[in-house]
């Protein structure tokens, strides 16, 4: 316990109950289930890239294609399922797969051509939107399938609020909760996952004790690229329109997400649970100008403040601990 | 190595095909005036449209004019594009601004160029030529409040979205809305000032549930930029509060179609921007050719014009119904 109060993750989770609180005193509504499971579903979407860009930046890369990459996989899926037909498993597979490929792609031009990764993923970004603005001319999709529109209202369990509006928890949600446990199992308790985190610590040390790095780059693009393609899909559900423009320039706000969470833009650090909990917060603090009913013109200025504060507090914490020389093999492990 | 060599060849191959077409392209077009519209955001419905009105008008009227934009609606990168056209030399530039004053220093750029700079969106633009208005922006700004009267009553709460705090035409017509609803409905109460999120859906949608949450007499919302309306009007049916909210403002008829047939989204206000393209592209043609704004009486397939100062006028405003939405035709 009183390790994990010195953890990142522990202050972010105090930044986070703080708000919560001031919030809660201002605007009773907050702390509710209903804006809860709103928000759960809302940020399903963001906190589904988070997972996948915290694996490329504990290895030590970065991406800046995957809001491209989700928005191709998302226009192929729709693209296929009203041509085609099908279901939500099988749109499911094929944006995972146009992901997939495309991430792969990125880690390939990463590992064998040893490109940095920001100058490749910002091209392939480029590259990847350019094709899809060429061929679909920027095209807007509105008529998905009946069953698609049926999937994003499904409820795992509902309630009815005292208003008498029915809410409960987002079918939506639960591909969010399904990517965080599988995620943090595989960076914790695999030899995959300890060779990611090698890779972003040290890539000369982890080639030397035998991790096929090569492989693990191309594993985490991929991996990435994956996730991109569900929260395509996720964006489809959520808005019902498929956008050729609507995700790229979110990319900032999901690695921002991420890096608040604890993760190191040098690689090597970063967890799920300090991810969730960046996402938390982002969510957090968007909502609650809205609900303690601050004027728009603040919004930009509020998010900038808390990142600035959370993330420079962690790294004067960090400062501390360096100049401290604590050696800690277990907090080590566990990081 | 093999793989290097391969590229190098196929530059090589493709280059004087590409000098050769550009040359060719130039000569062809060399005496044509180049006309270039720069607009918003490219690639979403509302500038898709607008850019059928440019093709159109490239083909009328012979001259080289086409579309361009940032792919967000980023003040900074409009800046650029429009510096990129000074260099290339371009005839004139048709623009839709994102931030009014961001552009100022770059039109003054272009005029002492020669370059002609005609706005759209944006009457009170400094530094323009012309700047050329489908509607009439006060009465657009009254019509809005009108509906969304008819919708929700004279009486409660309501919230008003726009596409950004710097976008002028929104902003404009809010104001003029606002200063309207004072004098003629002093029962409506605006919750909080005016929420950033018109061109983006699902942010639309979040800001929608979060003023549900904090304000639950909410009455009716006002949406300037065409992906608030659907976006507040998806919050609502999510909500089972669908035709309680009054949803009422600019959307493209092909993406609110479904949202007014439901109920959750009341009334669409607008005109074609196909118009919009068409206008701007005869409209420096015409200056270019030394025609005088005096003398502009019509523009042909639009309409009559009305000139005051240096703003050009048309009366195009439509409104969108669950009736009529499917024959627009966009």
């Amino acid at each position: 316990m009183k390790r994990f109060m010195k953890t990142h993750e522990f202050h972010v989770l105090v930044v986070i109950l703080i708000l919560s609180a001031a919030i809660t005193v201002v605007n009773p509504n907050f702390l509710t289930l209903e804006n809860g499971f709103d928000l759960l579903k809302s940020y399903s979407f963001m906190g589904v890239l988070a997972i996948g860009i915290l694996f490329v930046l504990i290895s030590g890369g970065i991406d800046i294609s995957f809001a491209a990459t989700a928005t191709v996989a998302e226009y192929v899926m729709a693209v296929v399922s009203i041509k085609l037909g099908g279901n939500m498993i099988t749109s499911l597979l094929l944006a995972t797969l146009v992901g997939l490929l495309l991430g792969a792609f990125n880690g390939f031009l990463i590992s064998k051509f040893k490109i940095a990764p920001i100058i490749t993923t910002i091209a392939t970004m480029n590259f990847y939107y350019g094709i899809l603005t060429v061929i679909t001319g920027g095209k807007w999709i509105y008529a998905l399938p009946e069953w698609f529109r049926a999937f994003a209202d499904i409820r795992v369990f509902t309630l009815v609020s005292r208003a008498g509006t029915p809410y409960g928890l987002s079918v939506i949600t639960l591909f969010w909760a399904v990517i965080t446990v599988l995620a943090f199992f595989l960076l914790r308790y695999t030899i995959l996952g300890r060779g990611i985190y090698a890779i972003g610590g040290d890539i000369g040390s982890a080639e030397r004790v035998g991790f096929p790095v090569r492989r693990l780059q191309i594993f985490v693009y991929s991996f990435m690229g994956m996730m991109a393609g569900i929260a395509g899909v996720i964006q489809a559900l959520l808005v019902q329109t498929v956008a050729p423009n609507s995700i790229v320039g979110k990319e900032l706000d999901v690695i921002a997400a991420v890096v608040l969470g604890g993760a190191s833009l040098s690689g090597g650090f970063g967890s799920v649970g300090g991810t969730l909990l960046g996402v938390f917060l982002i969510a957090v603090v968007k909502n609650g100008m809205t609900l303690v009913k601050i004027p728009a013109v603040w919004y930009d200025v509020f998010i900038g403040a808390v990142i600035l504060i959370s993330v420079g507090f962690t790294s004067w914490q960090g400062k501390k601990g360096y100049h401290q020389a604590v050696i800690d093999i277990e907090k080590e492990e566990a990081a | 190595m093999k793989k290097i060599v391969l590229i190098i060849v196929i530059v090589l191959v493709l280059l004087p095909l590409h000098l050769f077409a550009g040359g060719q392209k130039d000569a062809a077009d060399a005496n044509k005036y180049e006309i270039v519209t720069v607009v918003k955001i490219t690639g979403i419905p509302w500038f898709n449209r607008l850019e059928e009105g440019v093709d159109a008008a490239a083909k009328d009227l012979d001259v080289n004019a086409y579309q361009i934009g940032p792919s967000d609606a980023d003040p900074a990168q409009q800046v650029k594009m429009v510096e990129d056209l000074i260099s290339k030399g371009v005839d004139a530039i048709c623009i839709t601004p994102n931030d009014a004053t961001a552009l100022e220093p770059v039109f003054q750029k272009a005029r002492e160029k020669g370059i002609l700079i005609l706005t759209h969106e944006s009457p009170d633009q400094a530094g323009k030529d012309v700047d050329i208005e489908l509607i009439d922006n006060v009465e657009f700004g009254r019509h809005t409040w009108d509906m969304l009267v008819k919708y929700m009553g004279d009486k409660g709460q309501y919230a008003i979205f726009v596409g950004g705090l710097t976008v002028p035409l929104h902003n404009l017509w809010a104001d003029e809305g606002l200063k309207y609803a004072k004098e003629h409905y002093p029962g409506l109460e605006l919750v909080t000032s005016r929420i950033p999120c018109g061109e983006d859906q699902e942010l639309a949608k979040q800001k929608t549930l979060e003023l549900l949450k904090t304000y639950p007499d909410l009455k009716g919302i006002i949406g300037f930029g065409s992906l608030g309306p659907p976006g507040a009007a998806q919050a609502l049916k999510e909500k089972g509060l669908a035709g309680k909210v009054a949803v009422v403002g600019n959307v493209i008829p092909g993406h609110a179609a479904p949202y007014l047939k439901d109920g959750s989204m009341s009334h669409g206000v607008l005109w074609d921007p196909k118009d919009a393209g068409y206008s701007l592209t005869y409209v420096a043609k015409y200056l270019l050719d030394g025609g005088s704004l005096a003398d502009l009486k019509e523009i042909p397939g639009i309409g009559a014009v009305v000139v005051d100062g240096d703003v050009i006028k048309v009366d195009a405003m439509a409104d969108i119904t669950k009736e009529n939405v499917d024959s627009f035709g966009f």
